[in-house]
């Protein structure tokens, strides 16, 4: 029988991050949601306690853990705050090629100097027209000589305005389709990189997002990330690792709009009883709740799976999708059951609708992901 | 130097209490044990003395049951400590403030202890009694309600400020001493990631309970013991105010203040 007890250790990595969620986040995620505010003292602060690079390997400087911690963790932050959560996990993203995909020669090279002080990284593969098809990037890189030279524009960005190293993928050899990507570390400061204007997004707002652009961009052979042409492989093998926290982020915001949405039900009077006593009001919380228990399940069997050394795409994809369409009915139940209340932007739970949304979209679409669930279902029939 | 730090584990803040059905105390089920307020202050004063160079070791030391013992040792370790003792107590009959000061004092002989710091008093009981009765059981000169605690080499002295009534005492004191923290002064540390899963793996060094005295274990058994435990009534008497402006509410609230509740004159 499968055990769904949590070890010792995942209990104190769960409870040091619900902590420094309730302590260090949500005190400042109302105020940051309304500024469009990227808080880097708490940034700062989660990387002085290990909550950055949580995928990083410990002999680089990163905090070594397997899926499962990084979804108990993400979970327990996203309960207070998505947007910041985001930029949190964001350098797990963007470092997730080079810890697939880069020689040992490599991550010491770039991890350990990334990892010993309080750096952003982004992942950098969007562009203004291609975001699902991956492997239709426009963003050139030329060979010449020792060095090759990158032009071309990404968008939508997390962390772009703020980072300092950005993971690249661009087409070497346009005639090899999604074969011709490659992948390359571009520090910020090599000529010809520009960032744009800061996007002004729905939810989110305390995660930065911006384009990027490159001019001209020459960096060194030995920043590209394994063999040319292994580009588009290392993206989807990257996102096969980062999916599941995806849900997990969705289930923690589900979770908070559950938490906030029971204790007012308890609270709010109506017809001389608390909303809690009306059976239409119990019938949305159990909803709510199943919602957020199948999500929480999905996403502790898919990390699992990750964990066992398996791609888990078809799970992780499942949890993603899954999980993120629940937050987003979860949470809007929640702003219905606040009524009124639940629109104003004094109450909590409108923003947890729109910080749930991004969660349908990126990393994959929601779209994307049934796609890839259909494709691994019928592959095993076939 | 070698400084001990002697804490308490005490239920979680963020923890719903319940009373146990049959009112014999607290239903202990699903709550998390942390540190006491005080004593997270104890702690980060001793981890201060070590990063300032003044202290060589920093062991902390707990007397209690399982598990809530081990675990708040272990985060004690994740915070910096160098070492950890449990002194293993039946979890019945509990230990009143000055058997709990004894039982400590039988552990704190084994080890060099220049400087002994402890919470002022703990977030549950508040009796704030152990301090005291531990130095006095150790044969140290203690002071109580202290912030500020400084080395001062080239005069050996420990220099810190005494809370008194509206303001402090400037005290100097040379070792070995013990020492009662006063408030979250020095805002303490979080443990790191890193430190949380490495401190699982660190050894406790643990005192069974047998090994402990007869006068100790005698004096555990006449530790004042509690036979019925309830929660307060639900408080009453709540007043909404009805105003239709600001400056209406006010006026409302600061007669109600005057005149029924008596806040001021």
């Amino acid at each position: 029988m499968p055990d769904f007890s949590l070890t010792p250790e995942q209990v104190d990595l769960r409870d040091m991050a619900r902590k420094f969620a309730r302590t260090e986040m949500l005190p400042k995620a109302a105020e940051c949601d309304r500024d469009g505010h990227f808080p880097e003292e708490v940034y700062r602060k989660a990387w002085e306690l290990g909550l950055m690079n949580l995928n990083i390997p410990t002999e680089y400087g990163g905090s070594g853990l397997g899926l499962m911690d990084q979804c108990l963790i993400v979970e327990e932050l996203a309960k207070a705050c998505g947007g910041m959560t985001t930029t949190i996990m964001a350098n797990c993203l963007a470092l997730e090629p080079l810890l697939l995909g880069g020689s040992p020669e490599q991550k010491e090279r770039v991890l350990t100097p990334f990892c010993a002080s309080y750096n952003l990284a982004s992942f950098c593969l969007t562009e203004p027209a291609s975001g699902s098809d991956a492997g239709a990037v426009k963003t050139r890189a030329r060979r010449e000589g020792d060095e090759y030279v990158i032009d071309g524009e990404k968008c939508f960005i997390t962390n772009a305005p703020q980072a300092n190293l950005y993971t690249v993928f661009a087409m070497v050899d346009p005639a090899l389709k999604h074969r011709g990507v490659s992948a390359f570390l571009v520090p910020r400061t090599t000529p010809g990189v520009s960032v744009g204007k800061e996007e002004d997004k729905m939810g989110q707002r305390a995660s930065s997002t911006s384009s990027v652009r490159f001019e001209s961009v020459r960096v060194p052979v030995s920043s590209r990330i394994g063999k040319e042409g292994d580009g588009f492989s290392l993206a989807m093998r990257t996102l096969d690792q980062t999916r599941t926290p995806i849900g997990a982020m969705s289930t923690g915001i589900a979770q908070a709009a559950l938490d906030y949405a029971s204790e007012y039900a308890l609270k709010r009077q109506t017809f001389g009883k608390p909303i809690a006593e009306h059976q239409a009001i119990q019938i949305k919380l159990a909803n709510m709740a199943q919602d957020v228990h199948a999500s929480r399940l999905l996403v502790w069997q898919s990390a699992w799976t990750v964990d066992q050394g398996k791609t888990g795409t078809l799970e992780s994809s499942m949890a993603k999708c899954f999980a993120s369409d629940a937050a987003m009915r979860v949470t809007d139940e929640a702003i219905q059951i606040f009524g009124g209340y639940g629109y104003m932007r004094d109450y909590p739970v409108e923003k947890l609708l729109r910080d749930a949304k991004l969660a349908q979209i990126y990393e994959g679409t929601n779209e994307i992901q049934r796609i890839v669930i259909a494709r691994e279902l019928l592959r095993n029939r076939a | 130097m070698e400084i001990v730090v002697c804490v308490k584990p005490v239920p979680d803040a963020e923890t719903r209490l319940r009373v146990r059905p049959d009112g014999t105390g607290l239903d202990e089920e699903g709550v998390k044990f942390v540190l006491a307020g005080y004593d997270e202050s104890a702690v980060e004063q001793a981890l201060l003395l070590k990063e300032a160079k003044v202290a060589t070791g920093v062991r902390v030391v707990t007397a209690g049951p399982s598990p809530r013992s081990e675990e708040v040792l272990r985060y004690a370790i994740a915070l910096g400590c160098d070492h950890a003792t449990w002194i293993e107590v039946p979890a019945d009959p509990r230990p009143d403030a000055v058997a709990t000061a004894r039982i400590l004092a039988e552990g704190l002989k084994r080890y060099p202890h220049d400087l002994v710091l402890v919470g002022k008093h703990a977030s549950d009981r508040e009796a704030g009694l152990v301090g005291p009765a531990l130095g006095e059981f150790l044969g140290l000169t203690d002071y109580a309600g202290v912030v500020d605690l400084r080395w001062d080499a080239g005069r050996s002295l420990f220099t810190f400020l005494e809370s008194v009534e509206g303001g402090a005492l400037r005290v100097e004191a040379p070792a070995p001493l013990l020492v009662s923290l006063q408030q979250a002064w020095n805002d303490p540390r979080t443990a790191k990631l890193p430190n949380i899963l490495k401190s699982r793996k660190a050894p406790i060094e643990r005192i069974p309970w047998t090994e402990v005295g007869p006068a100790v274990q005698e004096r555990l058994a006449r530790s004042a013991q509690r036979t019925a435990f309830r929660l307060p009534p639900p408080r009453t008497g709540a007043k909404l105010l009805e105003f239709k402006t600001p400056d209406e509410a006010a006026e409302k609230l600061v007669r109600l203040l005057k005149e029924e509740a008596k806040v001021f004159p």
